[in-house]
Formats: C-alpha cells, structure tokens, sequence
C-alpha cells in the first residue's frame, strides 16, 4: 500500500514574519533585554557577595530558584506531550498547535536548567557533577533527563520546522532539501522521536518529584504519590502555557487555527486539573487520616495553621475555579475563558509547589529550642539572645533573588519571541 | 586540611586526659552522650566553633533544649517540670542520607566510618542539608564573619559557597586525641570511641545504659548515642 502523498512546504508563512521589525516588537526585546541585565547584574552580586544576598538560610536552604525550576520543569511537559501524544494515540487535532508546544517545550526546560546555576554556591563546579557524579543522587539522574529532554525537545523543533526553512533557503535547516523523500524521512523521525519522548517526559517529571520525594528526612515530601502529582501537575501548567501561547502568538498574526482547538484544549485541561486535584486529596487524606504527629503536623499547618492562605489559593483559587469554567461545555466555547481559567491553571500550580517547599522546609525535624543557626553573623546584634537560631523561619525572597528570576524569565521570554518570529510555526493543512 | 595541632605542645597531664582509647584496626568512631550528665551549658558547642573555626552565625554542635524555650521547662499537665537537654551535632549515620543525594560525592564516609567533607568539591546545592532530618549541616552562605580577627582554629577555614560540618575533630583524631567537645565537657557527658570494639568504654556505656538514637524510626544508623537519665529529674 503505497502511503499518501504528505503535504508540500507551501510559500505561505514561510518567509520571516515582518520585512521589518515592528516597534512594539521591537520595544518588547528591548524591556527584555534590560531585564535580562538587571538579572545578570544581580547574579554576579550574588555571586561577589555569597547566597547571602539571598533570602534563604540554613532553616529554609531552598528558595525561590528551586521552586521556578521545578515550576519549569513542570511547565515543559506541554510541548513533548501534545507532540508525541499526537503521534502515538493519533490526536490529530493538536497538529496545528504542535510546533508552538514543542517550542514551548524547549524553552522551558533550558530555563529550567538555567534555574539551577543561581542556587549553586559554586557554580564554577558545575561541571564537577559529570566528572564526579555519584549515581545514587536523584540530582544527577537529573540533570541527565533535563539535558536528553533539552536535546529531544530541540530536535522536534527542528524535525518539525526543518523542510519549512529548507524552503525558504534558511541556514538553519542545515543543508537538508525539500524534497518528497525528506519529508517521508522526516514523518518517520517524528513518529520515532515520539516513542523516545514520551517516556522522556514521564521520566522528567517522576526523577524531579524523586529529588523531593525520596528524602526520608522530610516527611511531608516522603511520598509515593510524588511522582505521579508531579506528572499531574505538570500536565496541567504545561497544557495551560501551550494554551495561552497558542493563543498569544495566533493573535500575533503567527499562527492560524480554528476556534474549534479552543474547547477540545479547554476540556483536556479539566481532565488533567481533575486528576491533580484527586491525587493531592488521596496524599492529604492519607497523611491526615492517622492524626500521627509526624506527617499529621504537615498537614495541619496546612489546614489550620500559617499556610492556610496559600493552601486555599492552590486548592480553591488554582484547581477549583479553572476547573469550573473548563467543565462547562457552554464556558468553554469561549476562547477567553479558556486563556483565563489556564492563566489561574498556571499561577495554582506555581503556589502548589510553592506549598511544597514553604511546608517541609519552615520547621526542622527536630525544632526543639533554640532550634537551627541562621548561617549568617547577625550585624549589630552579635550576643542578643535567639538572633542567630531560630526553629521556623518564614521565607521571602530577597530583592536580588527576583531580579535573578525576573532576568532568567525574562531570557524565556525573550528565545520564545524571537524564535516565534523567525520559525514557521504554521503545520501545513492536509487536504 | 593543615595539620597544626598542637597537642605536641600540652602539658603531659592536659594530653593524657584528653588521650583516644586506641580504637581497633578498622575502627567505627562513635559518641555516647549521656543525657543524665548534661547540665545545658554549651561548652561543647562553644569550643567547636574556636577548635574548627567555625564562623559567626553557624554551629556544627548545639545543646537543644528539651523544653519550652532555651531556659524554660516543660511544665507537664499535672503542674510538674522537667528540664533536659539534646546536645545535638553530626550523628555520622552508618546509612546517611546526605552522602547518598550528593550530586558530587563531596560528602563521603571516610576514615572511621565517620561523615566527612570534600570543600574543593562541593558544588555548594545544599541538597545534603535537605536530606539530613538532624539540621547539622552548615553552609558557607557569605564570607566568614569572625568575632576576632584572623582565623582562629585548628583546621584550615572553608570556601564561601560549599557545606560545612562535624569531623569528630578528624585532626585530632590522628594525634590520637578526642573530638573538642568530648575533653571539655565540665560534666564528662560526652564519651567518645570506637563502636567496632565491643570492649571499648563507649559500647560498654551503650549497651548497659540502652543507648537510644534519634530518629531511629527513619533507618539512618547514627554513631552517636543517648544514654537516658536513670532517676526522676522533674520537680
């Protein structure tokens, strides 16, 4: 049986966006290139000056920058799941958006990587985790997931864009054709690339819910359940960004496809807030249910105690409310609604894992008095009882630790643009 | 790390009090802490940090205090007090949960079974302070603050960005001294030695007085022991 004809690269969208850079584009680079220097002016005062300048001490050694990555980490999943997904169980209808999820994809998880060079003492030793890894450290399984799924990621980009910009003469489509036989190659390469990448990106998400979840010293990570909420979670954020992106760049004239995606898009992600929501009630009913001190005070501080407030953002305002506009059929037809329940899908899922840290890392295992030493001399107020022990410490970023997230967000954002703007994001129809 | 200690230089009598039983050829070093002993005066944690060099504002060694605050009892519910303390440093797990998240192998089981530091190593993730349920572990978050000035320890000072913690005195160790904490404690609460010696006094001490280990439940296998109080020590 001879295979049908695939669709040809035509001339439409195929040149670069604009002849011109339009000035709004033009100032958006320029905001995230200021961006970019406040940041990386900031890391290097970081860097002169210690973690320091940071808000996190030896009572909550983990902050703001381990929480983007994991957040990162989650948001990724998006691309590789719509791609391979569309391949493996023959969801055709995410095609049009395919290229737009695999480039969110790759963004993510480089800024997911970038994430964890500010929250290292030394990061000049980085390479030192290759030249002496030790293989029972989830850190160095890793590291090594992040950069195969950075390379897969990269490489669908390319796959999937390549015989466009051969098209159009590129460089970038490194000598490769157009012709007939290219593209049955490249179709086979997809279909390949998604066997690897779906398993990739379950691994990603379980192997970071394994630095957690693994620790024995933290009760309230030392769960089983870990790992699928994290692959939950990230289905969730990943979906909403690819929801929100897709929307963003068809508004920027970049990309075409019916409003029909919109409500198919909008109901998936109820299904996957759902099942978040049902993993995250399993582990608080289990942990909760024996009233055992150890997991039960976790759980308490939750329900009753000073996180109650971000709890009830995660759990009411993050899953409940877009899950009420996606369940509805009429809501969801709107494409507004659906871009404002992901936006909420997407900032309950940063406080969820806001949670998880703020949780098992404000209250030591052992917070008898005086508790933990801060790491820091207290200036001024060497002597002064408990200054320099404390047994809960509430964290906040400090204002250099924002600027170096603000910078690295802001390098997300900027690759996004630019390579929205110059790959062609539009899959050709078939007919 | 420079090995400057002087304990050539003590007094004959000062050496023999502080003297390391002789451990076996493959010695497991270990400390029993004897809670009935303890009076809370942080002597120990006090001379760790001038022994190690520690800086301001980070403790390899602590006394908790089994109360309400640092200088106040547990009242129980029939009115009555009690006051005791958890003289709380490196527990040197046989199974530690820091060495094995260590991304880099910085943190290892070295000589004597003892938990140890690579600072050239360290990468500085602070993932082993993650996984320690003790909170032993110290990071250099800035550069060292010192009361004094100049270093002031025994041992060379450690790189901003990289973990630090207890090394049972490892310098001391090998002029066949014990561990800082252990020769000056006022009430002799601290015995240290070698537990692969059945004989040695720290095993005696652990098996006579049913030494108990914290947080035994999470399976860590810590070398330090506390030995409980035998009478009644509330009012």
């Amino acid at each position: 049986m001879s295979a049908p004809a695939l669709p040809r690269p035509t001339g439409r969208a195929m040149g670069p966006a604009r002849p011109r850079v339009d000035p709004r584009l033009a100032a958006w680079l320029a905001t995230l290139i200021a961006l970019m220097a406040a940041g990386g002016g900031a890391w290097l005062y970081q860097q002169w000056n210690g973690l320091r300048v940071t808000n996190m001490r030896n009572t909550f050694m983990w902050g703001n920058y381990i929480l983007f990555f994991m957040f990162f980490v989650g948001l990724s999943a998006g691309g590789l799941i719509v791609a391979s997904s569309g391949r493996l169980f023959g969801a055709t209808r995410f095609k049009p958006i395919v290229r737009v999820a695999v480039l969110e994809a790759t963004v993510a998880i480089t800024l997911a990587g970038t994430f964890i060079v500010p929250d290292l003492g030394r990061p000049e030793r980085l390479l030192h985790i290759f030249l002496f890894a030790n293989l029972t450290s989830p850190m160095v399984w890793d590291v090594t997931i992040v950069l195969l799924y950075l390379g897969l990621s990269a490489t669908y980009v390319w796959l999937y864009t390549r015989a466009d910009l051969a098209g159009r003469g590129s460089p970038l489509a490194l000598g490769t054709g157009t012709s007939e036989r290219a593209l049955r190659r490249d179709d086979r390469l997809k279909g390949a690339l998604a066997w690897v990448a779906l398993p990739a990106a379950i691994l990603l998400h379980s192997i970071t819910a394994w630095i957690f979840g693994l620790q024995i010293g933290r009760t309230f990570w030392y769960t089983a359940v870990m790992a699928p909420m994290f692959i939950a979670s990230a289905l969730v954020s990943g979906l909403a960004l690819v929801i929100l992106l897709a929307l963003a760049v068809r508004w920027a004239g970049r990309l075409r496809f019916d409003d029909g995606l919109v409500p198919y898009l909008g109901g998936l992600l109820a299904v996957f807030i759902a099942s978040e929501a049902f993993l995250l009630f399993a582990e608080l009913l289990t942990a909760a249910y024996p009233g055992a001190p150890a997991e039960g005070q976790a759980v308490t501080r939750l329900l009753a105690g000073p996180y109650l407030v971000p709890f009830l953002g995660e759990t009411a305002f993050g899953l409940l409310l877009p899950f009420a506009l996606l369940a509805s059929a009429r809501l969801r037809r709107y494409p507004a609604v659906v871009a404002l329940a992901a936006g909420i899908a997407v900032v309950g899922i940063f406080v969820h894992r806001l949670n998880l840290l703020l949780n098992a890392l404000s209250v030591p295992t052992i917070a008898l008095p005086p508790g933990l030493s801060i790491g820091v001399g207290q200036a001024g107020s060497v002597g002064l009882p408990g200054a320099a022990f404390a047994t809960s410490y509430w964290y906040l970023p400090s204002p250099v630790e924002w600027l170096v997230v603000g910078g690295v967000l802001a390098l997300g954002a900027f690759l996004f643009t630019v390579a929205a703007w110059y790959l062609p994001l539009q899959e050709p129809d078939h007919h | 790390m420079a090995d400057v200690s002087p304990v050539e230089a003590l007094p004959p009598a000062s050496r023999a009090y502080g003297e390391l039983e002789p451990p076996t050829a493959a010695p497991r070093f270990g400390m029993a802490v004897d809670t009935e002993r303890c009076l809370g005066c942080w002597t120990c944690a006090v001379i760790c940090k001038s022994e190690n060099d520690v800086p301001l504002g980070m403790w390899w060694n602590r006394v908790l205090t089994d109360g309400e605050a640092l200088d106040t009892p547990r009242q129980a519910a029939d009115g009555s007090l009690a006051l005791s303390f958890v003289p709380l440093s490196c527990q040197h797990c046989d199974n530690a949960p820091c060495t094995k998240v260590c991304p880099v192998g910085a943190t290892y089981h070295g000589e004597g079974g003892l938990v140890l530091m690579d600072q050239e190593r360290c990468i500085g993730c602070r993932y082993c302070m993650i996984a320690c349920p003790y909170g032993v572990r110290v990071f250099n978050w800035g550069r060292a603050e010192r009361p004094a000035v100049g270093e002031t320890g025994m041992v060379a000072a450690r790189p901003v960005g990289t973990m630090e913690k207890c090394t049972m005195c490892l310098h001391r160790l090998h002029d066949a001294q014990v561990p800082s904490c252990v020769w000056s404690c006022p009430a002799g609460a601290r015995i240290f030695g070698d537990l692969a010696d059945p004989s040695s006094r720290v095993s005696t001490l652990v098996r006579e007085r049913n030494g108990q280990r914290l947080l035994e439940e999470r399976g860590t296998e810590p070398k330090v022991y506390y030995l409980e109080p035998r009478r009644r020590r509330s009012l």
